[in-house]
């Protein structure tokens, strides 16, 4: 029986700074989810269409190269905001689907498991926790969104010079400002799915449908309540209203005001950060 | 409030509608505590409220003198093993196990040694590099104990920890928690196997619908349940004369042959009379050959206190 002599010593030692512990889980996830070989194709795949806007890039800067393989040159040949916006569409559009394949492993495996008391019960918050596990999927989105666009509008102000660099430097913010809203919305979205949805193929599919459903369901309450603000359930339409804004690209008559878009993020975001809270929880009380 | 204690002051847990546990007050000392009583009793709730995951809704807690509200200091002098089979999915043993280390902030080498130490103490060295989802139950447990104890802290709190292991594993792991009470340590553990309970308590805590039942040494806790009388085995050469010299005190209610006819139970209501009475007889000259207590045991206590609501 107990003698009740403490003869331990607790560890005195130095200690990782509390702020970076919320890397512990993407450094450890990141390696588990390179094991898809389905992933890495995709992910490579994503990179097709930078690389392609860099050759385009590089072309319109060497006319000369396309005389010579005797390809037409023209006006289209321009790269402008309106290049920079359709890249970051596109761009956006996979996002989506690599948020669809990455966004239900992020929090239905500890849930299903039931691994939260594990890490609440250590120096870890659930702040740490979420940001822990939306740093993963964010900066893999950030690879293929606003880190490609950024090297795009490098390259493009190191061949067109100075001069146009300075005056398109708002390009440059916009791509950054625009791709990084739209893929903190999707981690939101990705992580809060995740969290409700224990079964991952289940989640995957809620990912996609929050997008192509939500275009349906849009079209259907325009068309039934003749009004323009059903667009704003498609997230997609929405975050394109946000780009036609950031790149200055706004047609005469928009559906709805940019503003409404912007606010429809942010209600996007604050109702997944909501759900979240209501999720990720040490326990859990059986009623 | 004293810092070598996990202190509960008039606690009170309610999730909206349900009562987790409620006006609970208690001091628990170093060495072996065990959580006692049904499911739904409030175990899990009162682990979960020392383990910090859960706060109070009323009243307040600290453990080794450190309030909920410093989870940083907290969680080092904790270590919670749930009972649920909760691991990442796809980790090894020894990944499981520094995985977790590394949320204390510890660097790779220490989280390393740690985790060989902890892993080492449990006995899983052979199989910590094999997948947890390919464990066996008993497996499964001693990594969640490695877990628990591997940033050694000096209050170990393990819901069902013996739960799933075999009888071998199950006597290696009674022996740590005794070696840790030893050097000082609050283990705190739940348990439904009421004579493990026994064996390896130092102070019980019975709970039931949400309330603290009882607490304290198991006898002590038995000789507060005044309403029951105490019931103490008695081996003899003259049982029967025994039981008829028994019966004439007012405090004894019932003596009772043994089947073999070797021995007499009898049920007093005041064990202090009792055993004076018992001296007496044994300097009159009745042969005594053994006595012992039959109902001071936890499964007792456990039924008298409890009864039949969850009793197994």
């Amino acid at each position: 029986m107990a003698v009740y002599k403490r003869t331990y010593k607790a560890y005195e030692g130095a200690l990782t700074p509390a702020w970076s512990r919320f890397l512990i889980l993407p450094r450890s996830a990141y390696g588990r989810l390179m094991q898809s070989k389905f992933l890495v194709m995709y992910l490579v795949s994503c990179f097709f269409f930078p690389l392609g806007c860099a050759a385009f890039i590089y072309a319109t800067h060497n006319l000369s190269f396309l005389t010579a393989l005797n390809i037409p040159t023209g006006p289209v040949l321009k790269v402008n905001n309106t290049f920079f916006q359709f890249f970051c569409g596109f761009q956006a559009g996979m996002a989506v689907l690599l948020t669809a394949f990455v966004g239900p492993g992020l929090v239905a495996p500890d849930l299903a498991n039931n691994a939260l008391p594990l890490y609440f019960c250590r120096p870890f918050t659930r702040a740490q926790y979420i940001f822990g596990k939306m740093s993963l999927l964010l900066a893999m989105l950030s690879a293929i969104t606003w880190v490609p666009g950024l090297i795009l509008f490098l390259i493009q102000s190191s061949l067109a010079g100075a001069g146009w660099a300075r005056e398109n430097s708002w390009i440059g913010s916009s791509i950054f400002i625009g791709l990084l809203v739209w893929d903190v919305v999707l981690c939101l979205i990705a992580l809060a799915l995740s969290a409700w949805i224990k079964w991952r193929i289940a989640a995957g599919g809620a990912i996609l449908a929050v997008f192509f459903a939500g275009a349906g369901f849009g079209t259907a309450v325009n068309a039934i309540v003749r009004t323009q603000y059903g667009s704003l359930f498609d997230l997609r339409r929405v975050i394109g209203f946000v780009f036609s804004q950031l790149f200055r690209e706004l047609p005469p008559t928009t559906e709805v005001p940019v503003s409404d878009a912007w606010t429809a993020l942010a209600v996007t975001s604050v109702l997944c950060l909501w759900l979240l809270s209501k999720r990720v929880k040490p326990f859990e009380v059986v009623k | 409030m004293t810092n070598d204690r996990v202190v509960f002051d008039n606690v009170s847990r309610f999730y909206g509608e349900v009562l987790g546990v409620n006006r609970v007050t208690l001091s628990i000392p170093p060495g072996i505590t065990s959580l006692v009583g049904p499911n739904g009793s409030g175990k899990t709730t009162l682990m979960n409220l020392m383990s910090g995951l859960v706060r109070p809704t009323r009243g307040e807690i600290r453990v080794l003198g450190i309030p909920p509200d410093d989870p940083e200091r907290l969680c080092r002098a904790v270590g919670y093993s749930t009972q649920f089979d909760s691991f990442p999915r796809g980790l090894t043993g020894y990944q499981s196990v520094a995985y977790f280390l590394r949320l204390f902030g510890f660097d790779q080498v220490k989280c390393d040694r740690l985790a060989r130490a902890a892993i080492e103490r449990l006995r899983m060295g052979e199989s910590a590099h094999r997948k947890v989802a390919a464990y066996s139950k008993g497996m499964r447990q001693r990594i969640k104990l490695a877990m628990a104890i591997a940033h050694d802290p000096p209050v170990l709190v393990l819901d069902e920890p013996l739960n799933g292991l075999d009888p071998l594993v199950r006597s290696e792991t009674i022996a740590l928690f005794r070696q840790c009470a030893a050097a000082g340590r609050h283990v705190i553990v739940s348990s439904h196997v009421l004579h493990e309970v026994d064996q390896i308590s130092d102070q019980v805590i019975l709970l039931s619908n949400g309330y603290v039942v009882a607490e304290g040494q198991i006898q002590g806790v038995r000789g507060e349940i005044q309403d029951r009388p105490m019931q103490v085995l008695i081996r003899s050469s003259r049982p029967s004369m025994l039981a008829s010299k028994m019966f004439e005190q007012d405090h004894v209610v019932e003596a009772q042959l043994t089947d073999d006819g070797g021995a007499v139970i009898i049920k007093t209501r005041d064990a202090d009379r009792f055993y004076r009475a018992l001296n007496v007889l044994a300097l009159d000259g009745i042969d005594i050959e053994g006595v012992m207590p039959v109902d001071d045991n936890v499964n007792s206590v456990y039924e008298y206190l409890i009864g039949g609501e969850g009793s197994r």
